[in-house]
């Protein structure tokens, strides 16, 4: 169908069922690494794959595993919408008022620059050690990704684009829909590409500090009683989260994004 | 409307930049810019490259605002100087072709050629059938579900003319529009232009710094001095059509007007 298909570019769908051989080699040579670091190490300090992965299946018939990663997962989601929303939202308004961006940017950054973890104390204190204290912390981290990505595809809009659908007859909500969402999308996407694992590590730092649940109560729970299995095991479904929802991600970006022409190889 | 009343009048235009930082004062682009065009009537301009042969067509789309002068519509003033806001295209009474073919890379052909009559609410049962003529005279049938980058550099210029074509505004400005493909793709959408043309024929505005296609196309060529630009030359063009642009210099008549238009850039 696309040019794509008999073109230079043939030789890459062939070389492309060479990835996963890869990939799987890669993953097998870490495990043989870790192995071989828990047999000098001593399995008080590195906890073998094996004993890891024996944890994570007690956790899992427990219902421990579920519960956890369902309040861990909750904290992060609702963040992220939150958060998200209003980092991706609030470029759009500035597109409109040059002036408004001029005045908001310096506070922005140093809001950026404050760091998260040292308002934690307030956000107890405010929030109290409940979820609603690890959603606004995993908000106010992914809210500047999103921003900033999105200012990026903001900057980014071709005004020649922007000068012939006016001259088509194009209101300033069709530019808006038409060019500035689609110039912007892609932006987006690379925010969120980074903000998603920040915002499930956030709500497990959220969950370190204070909680009664969550992935990161149960990883700080293991470390006070010197459960170094239950560290690891806690890192590694953490771990696991992050790439089944970067996989999902990545399908999606990957379908609404079809018309660029690298969408299909390579997603950044 | 009596037929005295030129399509589009062009009365005194001048524009200069805004100075940049630490620059007094910028130079005119163009300065006591007169001309009109008369109904149906394929006007070229040709002027040396950085003559503001963009900035005039930009002016007349209302994509950029001048410092001086009028713009009348059908006798109507559509222009003034420093005025109102710029409505460009005047509500859709001029299309824009312009040098790039500015087709929303996430759009499909067919939906960048059909989106202004979409936008314009204007996309019936007719349109459609025009539609579907076009892109059967332009050769694009086919490809309506091809993203532009699938496209060569020649059809994604015919997509261009015929989104303008498709939503039929009565005045076309052309800015260029062949001047970044080869030379054998340009002669082809030259005559692809003119053929278009014939089938309902539109008042065009066309500009370019290249003579043979000035003449090739028009029924009349302004010459443009050297930036700020002033029209020094008015030829008619009485070469019979349909033209065969693949033989330019066997035209009658078509060697002497390239003579004194060169001299006429000179």
């Amino acid at each position: 169908m696309t040019l794509a298909a008999t073109g230079p570019w043939s030789g890459v769908y062939t070389k492309r069922s060479l990835v996963p051989v890869g990939r799987l080699a890669v993953g097998i040579a870490l495990i043989v690494v870790w192995q071989l670091g828990t047999n000098t190490m001593g399995r008080e300090w590195l906890p073998s794959p094996l004993d890891t992965l024996a944890r994570i299946w007690q956790l899992a018939a427990s219902g421990e595993l579920a519960r956890d990663t369902l309040v861990t997962f909750g904290e992060a989601a609702a963040g992220l919408i939150l958060g998200g929303a209003a980092g991706a939202v609030l470029p759009f308004i500035l597109r409109l008022s040059p002036r408004l961006m001029t005045a908001l940017d310096p506070l922005i950054s140093a809001a950026f620059g404050m760091p998260k973890l040292a308002l934690a104390p307030l956000f107890i204190l405010w929030f109290g050690i409940g979820i609603t204290t690890k959603v606004v912390f995993v908000a106010s981290i992914v809210f500047f990704l999103l921003f900033y990505n999105g200012l990026a595809g903001i900057l980014s809009i071709d005004p020649r684009l922007v000068a012939m659908l006016r001259v088509a007859g194009a209101s300033e909500w069709v530019i808006t829909r038409e060019i500035v969402w689609n110039t912007t999308k892609p932006f987006l996407f690379s925010g969120l590409k980074i903000a998603l694992p920040r915002a499930l590590s956030g709500a497990v730092v959220g969950e370190f500090i204070a909680a009664d649940a969550g992935l990161g109560w149960y990883i700080q729970n293991a470390r006070s009683l010197n459960d170094t299995t239950g560290v690891l095991a806690g890192a590694v479904i953490v771990t696991v989260l992050v790439m089944v929802v970067n996989a999902i991600l990545q399908r999606v970006q990957a379908r609404s994004l079809a018309w660029r022409p690298i969408a299909r190889d390579m997603t950044v | 409307m009596s037929s005295a009343v030129p399509m589009l009048e062009v009365k005194g235009l001048a524009k200069r930049f805004p100075p940049r930082s630490g620059q007094a004062e910028s130079p005119w682009i163009l300065a006591d810019l007169s001309f009109h065009v008369a109904d149906q009537e394929f006007l070229t301009m040709v002027g040396p490259s950085g003559a503001g042969k963009s900035t005039l067509l930009n002016i007349i789309a209302q994509v950029d605002g001048a410092n001086e002068g009028k713009i009348f519509f059908r006798g109507e003033l559509i222009e003034t100087a420093n005025g109102s806001a710029l409505h460009p295209g005047w509500n859709c009474q001029f299309g824009y072709v312009t040098q790039d073919d500015n087709l929303l890379p996430w759009r499909t052909m067919i939906d960048n050629v059909t989106l202004p009559l979409k936008l314009q609410g204007r996309f019936d049962a007719a349109a459609r059938k025009r539609v579907d003529e076009l892109l059967h005279a332009t050769h694009l049938t086919g490809f309506e579900r091809y993203y532009p980058h699938e496209l060569s550099g020649g059809m994604r210029k015919r997509a261009s003319l015929i989104r303008t074509l498709a939503y039929d505004p009565p005045i076309i400005l052309m800015d260029e529009p062949f001047s970044a493909v080869d030379a054998q793709t340009r002669t082809q959408l030259q005559q692809d232009l003119l053929r278009l043309w014939n089938l309902g024929r539109k008042t065009i505005v066309f500009v370019t710094h290249d003579i043979a296609e000035a003449i090739a196309l028009g029924d009349r060529v302004l010459v443009l001095s050297k930036s700020p630009a002033k029209i020094v030359a008015d030829h008619r063009i009485d070469i019979k059509r349909p033209r065969d642009l693949g033989n330019l210099y066997k035209l009658e008549g078509f060697g002497d007007i390239f003579e004194s238009v060169r001299r006429d850039l000179q």
